[in-house]
């Protein structure tokens, strides 16, 4: 067998081996209640409970920010930040929280939100203007 | 019922709808007749003549796409959907072109554009490769071109036009009424982000690195097409390099702006937008390498013809997985579904079929070797380079595919939870062995070496590699984790070996040139990169005044943001930074922030201001964007990362009360009312009065007192903060009216108004004003250090340079032959 074919397929065993391993470092989606059960990181996708305040308050420290937030599970918890809170947070429409359970607070250590007004570019502003309706 | 809707320019949108049916049309035919040029042509190439007339059709009608497009965005023409959702009044002519391929179909245009170029050099150039060569190319821009269609076919409406109309596109109450347009005021506008220089020059030479990468494709199918075997792989080469060089100054320019203008703080983020653009790179650098080991030896040409053609279908792969809207929430800055999703896997599906289709037909014929390479040869190594690349690549593709495999197999599996770290510990080893490699490979000559020779000279580079590795370990305070160290002593290989070879080449031996100096580029990169990814720190870290988390001490250092006062000094790491004041410059406002540091003697060494900027968006929010102080050893890079939300305070400062003349009582708190005789003393909360005396005699200029008038003024002492102000508001009386003359003293922030006087009690009446606490003004702000970033451009741009140079020289080897 030629040198290069040996090659090869130790090659191509050492991709398989690679895309294996890529998936052994993935991480899941789960809800509050998985994530009380694990200590390892992983993602949770809920909404903003609007009606419960949130801790932001950068004189004092900024880099502290706690919200609560419902999981799609329904399930709520209080969530703590160790950073900045990120600006119009309270029209994020989804979060992907990442990060873990520490007793009763989930720790992220990244925020992903999702805003209407970001993506939604669908929504006419419509501006009465009289001065245009004056010309008509 | 028909609406005739007022002040709509129609025309430039019908031309534009009918240059994009005939860009469509005439790619169509192009390709056809290439086809049939290629097989078999007609006496006098009549076919070769239908597709070159098609071909410059396509040519006028991708120009004249552009023009309406550019027409419509640059006349503010918003019953246009591309223009409104795009672009808006205020943008500046240069944001203009960066709003033109903002969106999907802009994008696509410029591919289409670009195609059409290189189409036109080919038929200048290719000769007897003409017909098959572009027939493969035009397949490529037809398919492109019904991209840009929009039109219902059976149903499904194909493609996504820049012509639709707003009307057409959404559907709101108000485009029932025929003068609609008059309520459309401005445009959404271009994403604050994208409104940097880098975005008007990224994005096409991005593009022309994609369109580009379809020639080399052209010539492997061609070749295997016609049965030109070999002759191909000449031909081949100054495109492919091409190819690689446009592509990779693309993506590093993307990489800049990402530093320049993006938050994130880096240079990469292993976004898979980035990820995506970066695949095919390497899969055609890889390519380049066997197309060389098979041009000298004959090794390899299974390897190089397929990794030709896995560098487009990838190219089409990363345009799927940008603009299928499939990356969803694991990519920030990927377009969303405009309804391609299958129209875009029918355009990997056509090339990869065509690709696999002639490799298994032609199987037989192809001149793969018998014999085994010699280990001590050139053209071996390149090809187990090649293969590293290859893998490296795989891995790249696996992770970034994570969203794919979930909408196939409906998985819900989530990407790494730190996707850099991730990345990084993956493909540092790729880039170590690829490094010594390209290092390696130097010494070796095609076919068979001298292994004593070769051993010889390795030894000596490794040697300067080793020594050079343990400086710069040394210098840059990495010497604590043994890979980044093998990276470095790889990466210092390369150069040394490189550099080796351009002393050589410029003692004459110029044809050298071009590979040594893109290899050194490589390797100032890596070097760079390594050490600005793994050194950079967070600066923003003033820890007297941390005040721990709780539950957060035991795991975390303190937090990366820097809470920074008006005119309050901080010190971080060696600097002493004030946040000095802001001023707003259209949308955007600038936070200056002055950074100081002394030396020993407490003299002023270093002292700069940084102007990052945030734009607070109505539309998308705070958009934050750094300034970087640049040195040459090491960049100071600052971003906001929150700060106060402006409001419409301003305004409502004016309306103030509108009580007689104290229209500047907005200023104050409420006031006090004292009711008080002379010799009292009232305290308030910042300090007291003392009533001295009462002066009946006072007198207010201007206003001259009649008989009966009464001006009383009162004298009071006022005791604030250790310091003491006397006043005399005045109290009149005036033809039966009462006025009072309030007196301010502006350096305690204090008005005084005497504005009563009760005879019945004995008292007179005083009202105090204090004014509000002045708003602090504040910013969080998070300030990095990136050493040794400069070797990083910098090696980039050697590698450019080098890229350049072997096109010269493949380009030249093309005429001599």
């Amino acid at each position: 067998m030629k040198k290069s074919a040996i090659i090869g397929i130790i090659i191509i065993a050492v991709a398989i081996g690679v895309i294996i391993s890529t998936y052994a470092d993935s991480s899941t989606y789960a809800s509050f209640a998985e994530a009380k059960e694990t200590q390892t990181e992983l993602h949770v996708v809920g909404q903003l409970e609007k009606n419960k305040a949130m801790i932001y308050n950068p004189q004092e420290n900024a880099n502290y920010f706690a919200f609560y937030m419902r999981d799609n599970k329904g399930t709520e918890c209080k969530v703590v930040f160790n950073g900045t809170k990120p600006q119009d947070f309270e029209k994020s429409e989804q979060i992907v929280l990442t990060g873990k359970m520490q007793g009763d607070e989930f720790h992220a250590s990244k925020i992903l939100m999702k805003c209407p007004s970001k993506y939604n570019k669908d929504q006419v502003e419509v501006k009465a203007n009289t001065a245009a309706q004056a010309k008509i | 019922m028909d609406v005739q809707f007022v002040g709509e320019h129609l025309l430039p949108g019908k031309l534009g709808q009918f240059f994009v049916i005939l860009s469509f049309g005439s790619a169509l035919l192009s390709t056809i007749s290439y086809y049939f040029a290629a097989i078999n042509d007609r006496p006098g190439n009549s076919w070769r003549n239908i597709g070159r007339a098609a071909l410059w059709v396509n040519t006028l009608a991708v120009v004249g796409i552009g023009s309406c497009l550019f027409y419509i965005i640059y006349n503010h023409l918003f019953e246009y959907h591309y223009a409104w959702a795009h672009s808006s009044r205020s943008l500046p002519v240069y944001y203009i072109i960066s709003s033109f391929w903002e969106g999907q179909e802009g994008s696509f245009w410029l591919w289409t554009f670009w195609q059409i170029v290189l189409a036109n050099i080919l038929v200048r150039v290719a000769k007897s490769w003409e017909s098959p060569v572009l027939a493969i190319v035009m397949l490529s821009q037809t398919l492109i071109a019904s991209m840009l269609i929009g039109v219902d076919i059976l149903g499904t409406r194909v493609g996504s036009s820049p012509f639709i109309l707003l009307r057409n596109a959404l559907e709101a109450p108000i485009f029932s009424r025929p003068d609609y347009l008059s309520l459309i005021q401005d445009g959404n506008g271009l994403n604050p982000l994208l409104q940097n220089y880098w975005m008007v020059i990224h994005p096409p030479t991005l593009f022309l690195g994609f369109a580009s990468m379809v020639v080399p494709f052209a010539y492997a199918i061609a070749g295997l097409w016609q049965k030109r075997y070999t002759e191909w792989v000449k031909q081949v080469m100054p495109w492919a390099l091409f190819a690689v060089m446009v592509l990779g100054t693309g993506i590093i320019m993307g990489s800049f702006w990402a530093y320049e203008a993006l938050n994130f703080g880096g240079f990469w983020a292993w976004d898979p937008v980035e990820n995506a653009s970066i695949i095919p790179w390497l899969t055609l650098i890889a390519a380049v390498h066997v197309l060389l080991a098979y041009k000298n030896s004959g090794h390899s040409y299974f390897t190089a013809t397929f990794l030709v053609l896995i560098s487009f279908v990838l190219v089409l792969y990363a345009s799927f997985l940008t603009r299928s809207g499939i990356l969803g929430e694991t990519s920030v800055h990927a377009f969303t579904d405009l309804g391609m999703f299958w129209h875009l896997v029918i355009d990997i599906l056509v090339f990869a079929v065509i690709a696999i289709g002639f490799l298994i037909a032609r199987w037989k014929e192809l001149p793969i070797t018998k014999k085994d390479e010699e280990t001590y040869s050139r053209e071996f190594w390149l090809f187990i380079g090649a293969l590293v690349l290859t893998v490296a690549c795989v891995q790249i593709v696996a992770t970034t595919s994570i969203p794919v495999f979930n909408a196939v197999f409906k998985t819900k599996v989530a990407p790494p939870t730190d996707v850099v770290q991730h990345y990084n510990k993956w493909q540092t080893p790729f880039a170590i062995i690829v490094a010594l490699l390209s290092g390696l490979a130097q010494f070796l000559k095609y076919k068979d070496t001298n292994a004593k020779k070769f051993w010889q000279s390795l030894a000596v580079s490794f040697g300067i590699a080793v020594v050079i590795t343990i400086i710069l370990a040394y210098v840059a305070h990495i010497y604590s984790n043994p890979i980044f160290v093998a990276l470095i002593l790889a990466a210092s290989f390369t150069v040394v070996s490189n550099g080796k070879i351009m002393l050589d080449a410029l003692k004459g031996k110029w044809k050298l040139a071009g590979s040594a100096v893109a290899h050194i580029g490589f390797g100032l990169l890596l070097i760079g990169a390594l050490i600005a990814a793994a050194t950079n720190k967070v600066i923003s870290v003033n820890k007297s005044g941390f005040i721990p988390v709780s539950g957060f001490e035991k795991e975390n250092k303190p937090g990366d943001n820097l809470m920074l006062n008006l005119n309050e000094p901080v010190k971080i790491d060696r600097y002493t930074v004030t946040y000095i004041g802001d001023t707003t410059i259209g949308p955007n406002t600038f936070y200056k922030v002055n950074y100081k540091s002394f030396d020993k003697d407490g003299k002023v060494k270093e002292d700069f201001n940084l102007l990052p900027n945030a734009q607070q968006n109505p539309k998308m929010g705070l958009i934050a964007s750094p300034d970087t102080k640049h040195y040459l050893l090491y960049d100071i890079y600052t971003h906001v990362s929150s700060v106060p939300i402006k409001t419409e305070e301003a305004e409502h400062e004016h309306e103030g009360h509108d009580d007689h003349d104290h229209a500047d009582d907005g200023k104050y708190l409420e006031p006090i009312t004292y009711q008080v005789s002379p010799g009292d003393t009232v305290r308030y909360k910042e300090g007291f009065l003392v009533i001295k005396s009462v002066n009946r005699n006072a007198s207010i200029s201007n206003i001259p007192l009649a008989n009966g008038d009464i001006a009383v003024g009162l004298k009071i002492e006022v005791h604030q903060n250790g310091k003491t102000e006397e006043a005399e508001p005045v109290y009149l009386l005036k033809s039966g009216n009462k006025f009072d003359f309030g007196k301010t003293i502006d350096n305690l922030g204090v008005k005084l108004r005497f504005t009563n006087v009760l005879p019945d009690k004995n008292k007179l009446e005083v009202m105090l004003y204090r004014s509000k606490p002045a708003e602090k003004k504040w910013i969080v702000m998070k300030a990095i250090m990136f050493p040794y970033i400069n070797l990083f451009w910098g090696g980039t741009i050697i590698m450019v340079i080098g890229f350049l140079l072997s096109i010269f020289r493949r380009n030249k080897e093309l005429k001599q032959a």
